[in-house]
């Protein structure tokens, strides 16, 4: 057997990963995006503040596509208090919204803001957000999030983190993985696991401390999970042939993967507790991509069984299967918004892949992406925003487009290949 | 197959590995497998089940039930046959999943069928029920605008405003211009009617049908016939009207193009009254646009 260097760099003893990381560039928004004033917030701090929080609040909103943030260079004042709030100073610069905001850092950083209508002309939102002084990043996302959810309605996402496999060509020509965890903005990426061999399909835990995923660091594939806060790692399956397609299930206690060890790739659940492997599909056809309803009832899985991969549904408790899909030639790897209703999933059209939404209450499936080799589509935990992996030019990149197809924006990796996203469910603070 | 870069592997792996243990393994029973997997690594095992062990064919459990090709997993397969064998074996499992997809797609296009028959039916019902009266066919060119007159001609019952003096006259008469197909004078007579009663017990019925002649009207106008279906909409949520009124905000939005707006009241109709014939209307319209 060949020696292979293998490195597990946890959390803590990570500096820099600057390859990994992502960028963001926003494609398309709303066509009326809504115009905010982001002021810089106050610091009550020692020294200078370690982040500015209201220029991530900023991005944020920006990236959502639904929002127009206000040049800071054109804001009259920088009002941190009500009291030095002028409303007119705003109307006349257009700002539907004002969001001011005080950073204090003790044993805890904490971050209080507040959100004004200028027409109004009062608060529309406040409120406090407190962590650790290492998470004010994470802080400043949950700004974001309970701002966004204030003035659209629907909860926001950026408080939450992705996991994406980059790829790398060594000089001697040969690639090179890395598994990275970064906050949902693409900053501060973390390489979990690198090396030679190639790392497939990551998966969170349900809440949001685990990661599964595929490595093929011994001589086949195998199924490994991971704790993000103390980097213990663990071997699932080494059976022959594929382990693959890990999902954890909404209680955390299972884990839906493949194997082919039987003869050719069928679904299978294994019980995390007891280690008890129970085979759920049984079929000549590929059985794959198993993913979990979000009341953990039953599963969709992709399957050749009718001659062309098409969406299936197990049901834990009739052991039924039924078909789900039928429009075009292809419909692969699903994965289920939260709503239990958005599925997005790979679909061939004219011969080219493309991300779709399918509707599970009216059966109807709407294609968002224009791009033609789509894969591997993860749902933001708000059910807003589908994350796909891409193509542009050589290299692959992330893509994401909101469910209704109306915002759009792309993540390219800095330097080389980013595929695999997988965005994570959110994290209680 | 770039999209699934696990196909190609997967289809690698069921040549390769399903060649020769594909009998003994593929039909293993699932409580030996059960017991075996309650022993705790998950080393890979010498996985091939023993002959003996073989207790018969798990058929497929789908919805469509089809079993799985008789295999004698006792006769061995040796020499020079099993290649052959194994062809055919392979052959028969692509014809399956082949007839398996036809007979997937067969059922699903017979489910559809039937709900498409069990709304023409309603709808149908639903015309005698109103009686010929409120049969609008096709109008001004235009026969799919004013598809299915919904609004029962009957004003609402039970609803606690009674009717003015002369406010029931009025609304006949204009609806009267409606079945003689008049379609400008009605739609003066409705609008005059509306002034002199803005709040009668008709209202909401004189705004539904405004909405739809504004859909029949040659120049039709889109916006006109929204703003009637919207208010009624605002102005009387609890209306009987209601689910119509949604669908055919639905209509009007994919008419000026705004397909996003469109599926949202479809959506809604369905959402909201499942049941109501405007909810198969609204299936039925998403089918064929969407």
């Amino acid at each position: 057997m060949i020696a292979r260097r293998w490195s597990i760099l946890f959390v803590l003893l990570l500096a820099s990963a600057a390859r990994g990381e992502l960028q963001i560039e926003i494609n398309q928004g709303v066509e009326n995006p809504t115009p905010i004033a982001v002021v810089p917030f106050a610091w009550q701090g020692v020294g200078s503040a370690p982040e500015d929080v209201a220029q991530i609040v900023d991005s944020d909103l920006a990236r959502s596509g639904q929002f127009s943030p206000v040049s800071r260079r054109d804001m009259l004042s920088y009002p941190t208090r009500e009291s030095e709030l002028f409303f007119r100073d705003w109307r006349a610069i257009s700002a539907e919204y004002v969001l001011i905001g005080r950073v204090s850092v003790g044993s805890q950083a904490r971050i209080d803001f507040q959100v004004f209508d200028t027409t109004r002309q009062e608060a529309v939102a406040d409120g406090t957000v407190t962590g650790p002084v290492t998470e004010l990043r994470m802080l400043a996302h949950r700004v974001s999030d309970s701002v966004y959810e204030t003035l659209t309605g629907i909860p926001g996402a950026f408080a939450t983190r992705l996991l994406y496999v980059s790829v790398t060509r060594n000089p001697d020509g040969k690639d090179f993985y890395r598994l990275t965890l970064a906050d949902a903005d693409g900053r501060r990426p973390i390489v979990l696991l690198e090396g030679r061999d190639p790392i497939l399909s990551p998966a969170w835990s349900p809440n949001g401390t685990e990661v599964a995923y595929v490595s093929f660091e011994t001589s086949r594939p195998a199924i490994y999970r991971q704790n993000l806060r103390t980097g213990e790692r663990e071997q699932l399956t080494n059976f022959k042939g594929l382990n693959n397609s890990p999902a954890w299930s909404p209680d955390g206690n299972s884990m839906a993967l493949v194997l082919s060890k039987d003869g050719n790739p069928d679904v299978y659940l294994l019980n995390l507790k007891s280690r008890a492997l129970t085979r759920l599909t049984r079929h000549f056809a590929i059985d794959t991509e198993p993913t979990w309803m979000p009341d953990g009832k039953s599963l969709l899985f992709t399957s050749d069984r009718g001659g062309r991969p098409q969406i299936y549904r197990y049901d834990l408790r009739t052991q039924k299967i039924e078909r789900v899909t039928f429009e075009g030639p292809y419909n692969a790897r699903a994965r289920v918004a939260q709503d239990g209703r958005n599925v997005a999933l790979v679909h061939q059209r004219n011969g080219r892949y493309h991300i779709a939404v399918f509707d599970l209450v009216t059966d109807r499936l709407t294609v968002l992406t224009e791009t033609s080799l789509d894969e591997s589509p993860s749902i933001a935990p708000n059910g807003s925003i589908v994350l796909y992996a891409t193509k542009r030019g050589e290299d692959s990149i992330l893509g994401a487009v909101a469910v209704d197809g109306g915002v759009r924006f792309s993540l390219p990796a800095r330097q080389g290949s980013v595929q695999e996203p997988a965005w994570s469910p959110y994290v209680t603070p | 197959m770039r999209v699934l870069p696990i196909k190609p592997a997967s289809f690698a792996g069921f040549l390769l590995l399903g060649v020769l243990p594909v009998i003994a393994q593929d039909f293993v029973d699932v409580e030996a497998e059960r017991r075996a997997a309650t022993q705790p690594p998950l080393e890979e095992s010498s996985s091939v089940a023993p002959a003996t062990s073989y207790t018969g064919i798990q058929p497929y459990s789908g919805s469509t039930t089809v079993a799985q090709p008789p295999i004698e997993a006792t006769t061995p397969i040796t020499g020079t046959d099993s290649g052959s064998l194994m062809l055919r074996v392979q052959q028969l499992e692509a014809d399956v999943r082949q007839l398996n997809g036809l007979l997937e797609e067969a059922t699903q296009a017979l489910r559809l069928l039937e709900a498409q028959s069990l709304e023409r039916y309603v709808d149908l019902d639903r015309r005698l029920a109103a009686g010929s009266d409120a049969v609008v066919e096709g109008g001004a060119g235009s026969a799919d605008a004013v598809m299915a007159p919904i609004a029962s001609e009957a004003p609402t019952a039970g609803r606690e405003v009674d009717a003015q003096e002369g406010e029931e006259a009025a609304y006949r008469a204009a609806y009267e211009l409606v079945r003689e197909r008049e379609f400008d004078d009605a739609v003066e007579a409705f609008t005059e009617f509306l002034a002199n009663f803005p709040f009668g017990r008709y209202a909401p019925n004189a705004h539904y049908w405004l909405g739809e002649l504004y859909l029949v009207l040659d120049p039709p106008d889109p916006e006109l016939a929204r703003q009637n279906f919207k208010l009624l909409l605002d102005q009387y949520p609890a209306d009987p009207k209601v689910p119509d009124a949604l669908y055919k905000l639905g209509r009007v939005q994919f008419i000026k193009g705004n397909r996003q707006r469109s599926r949202e009241y479809l959506d809604e109709v369905i959402r909201e009254y499942p049941s109501h014939a405007a909810a198969q209307l609204a299936r039925q319209f998403l089918l064929e646009n969407f």
